[in-house]
């Protein structure tokens, strides 16, 4: 069988390029052929990512699109007779984008407009959660499956020794952009009120590269005002250094307005670093009963929350077990067999049997 | 404690402290502010752009061939950059007249709306 897939940018720090690569390898280990292609690539990838214009597919090549925001370069092969299935990563909702970074917020209502020119012309609509499927169908596609993110935590590095108690203070921890949906500035509320209430050496270390230089001064001047000097912002890390601040947290808090599907719940499952989060699009879905989810917008509920899951014993054994439980789930052999079986649908006309009368022609 | 438990003791906990007048830290609630909005002035003055010919150089200690060389291909490309430029002027000016429109129409709206806003009794 023969995959290429498509995305509209790659880069090396890029999750979508990270996503199409890790399919990749499966794809080899397969047997399956197919290349990878992008309308724009940064020239570190080397050939692991070709250029769109470089696409040679025969007409019964499955073409694999991965969609996550506005992507004109892919649209002109929605009109190619081969069998196709787009990778939905969602797309954040404008809004959070217009004050600090225009053009990503123009990327992202574009891209979710365009969803609905995407999705009903794929023979499969793949969401990495069924938060993300519920989106495809209002969208209008015709079939759709669920396949989650290949995650591999393990590749980060081993989870180490427990750590309650171990150093000073509650050492809070969360990964993900610094992005107005992310809200990482409620995260140095949480802390600041956790240190004028429970403990005042409470830190938190926030990783995460910037989506624009503003957000991220705006961030630091309120840790600044807020938790002089317990608050770390950094990015760029190396996996072994990622993991690092893993094993170095008491608790992941996580407090995002919107996620797909947040990877890093189950990293911190791998770490064994309890979890309390929003359950905002798809984390509740993927956390299971192993966080601490709450809706509350009272930052004071948090506080006391975090500091529960930093330090009651009892809770923190739970929490931590039901996580390992939970990684099971997304156990990686698990997910590409579900990928597979998808894309052999897709490849064998299977989704085309099951079409409505009169659904569009792929 | 047992997960399942936890947010109502979280809420009870915050509440207790809350009535000791604890949690009075004021954490300046809300999304993060994004600084001074675009003002219409600054949005007429960036529609008409105008990019200066004489930043067009090279940074490099000895870089005076390659600025006389990149200037060079502005001025042989100067047909394409014309184009380019004029599309986005025309982009620009309707959205600066769009905006111009939206914001008479808003001050409007205001306007009928504190007209029809009850006078409180003397």
């Amino acid at each position: 069988m023969i995959v290429h897939q498509l995305l509209s940018g790659a880069g090396p720090h890029d999750a979508v390029t990270g996503q199409a690569l890790a399919y990749r390898r499966r794809f080899d280990a397969w047997g399956w052929g197919g290349r990878d292609h992008a309308a724009t690539a940064d020239p570190r990838l080397g050939r692991a990512v070709r250029p769109l214009h470089a696409l040679e597919a025969a007409p019964t090549d499955v073409l694999l699109l991965h969609y996550s925001a506005h992507a004109p370069g892919l649209a002109p092969l929605l009109k190619r007779p081969n069998p196709k299935a787009l990778v939905f990563h969602n797309v954040t909702p404008a809004r959070y984008f217009w004050d600090w970074d225009p053009i990503t917020a123009v990327r992202c209502e574009v891209g979710r407009e365009q969803l609905a020119r995407f999705a009903p012309a794929v023979d499969l609509a793949v969401g990495v959660s069924a938060y993300n499927v519920a989106e495809l169908e209002a969208a209008g596609a015709r079939e759709t499956a669920v396949v989650p993110i290949l995650v591999e935590p393990a590749r980060l590095g081993p989870p180490g020794p427990a750590r309650a108690g171990a150093g000073p203070g509650p050492h809070l921890l969360f990964v993900g952009r610094l992005a107005p949906h992310k809200r990482q500035d409620e995260l140095i509320r949480t802390l600041a009120l956790l240190r004028a209430e429970h403990a005042t050496d409470a830190r938190l270390t926030l990783v995460g590269a910037p989506a624009s230089a503003a957000y991220a001064d705006g961030l630091r001047a309120l840790a600044d005002r807020l938790a002089p000097g317990a608050v770390t912002i950094e990015h760029g890390l190396s996996a072994p250094e990622l993991a690092d601040r893993y094993r170095a947290a008491d608790a992941f808090v996580c407090l995002s307005e919107h996620e797909g599907f947040c990877v890093p719940l189950l990293e911190a499952f791998h770490f064994g670093v309890p979890v309390v989060a929003r359950p905002a699009g798809g984390i509740a879905e993927v956390a299971g009963d192993a966080a601490l989810l709450t809706e509350d917008a009272d930052l004071a509920v948090v506080a006391e929350l975090a500091l529960a899951a930093a330090t009651d014993a009892e809770l923190r054994g739970e929490l931590i077990a039901r996580g390992r439980a939970r990684l099971d789930e997304y156990e990686p052999a698990k997910v590409a067999a579900a990928l597979r079986a998808a894309l052999e649908r897709v490849a064998s006309g299977t989704w085309n049997a099951t079409k409505p009368s009169g659904a569009p022609p792929s | 404690m047992k997960p399942e438990e936890a947010v109502e003791r979280a809420r009870a906990a915050a509440a207790r402290r809350r009535a000791g007048g604890g949690y009075a830290l004021d954490v300046e609630p809300g999304a993060l502010a994004a600084g001074e909005p675009v003002t219409r002035e600054q949005l007429l003055e960036w529609a008409l752009i105008e990019p200066d010919p004489g930043l067009v150089r090279s940074t490099r200690r000895y870089g005076a061939p390659i600025t006389w060389a990149k200037r060079g291909l502005v001025h042989v490309l100067r047909q394409y950059f014309t184009e380019a430029h004029a599309q986005q002027t025309r982009f620009n000016l309707h959205m600066v007249a769009a905006w111009t429109d939206l914001e008479a129409r808003v001050a409007a709206l205001e306007e009928t709306a504190a007209e029809r806003k009850p006078r409180p009794p003397a």
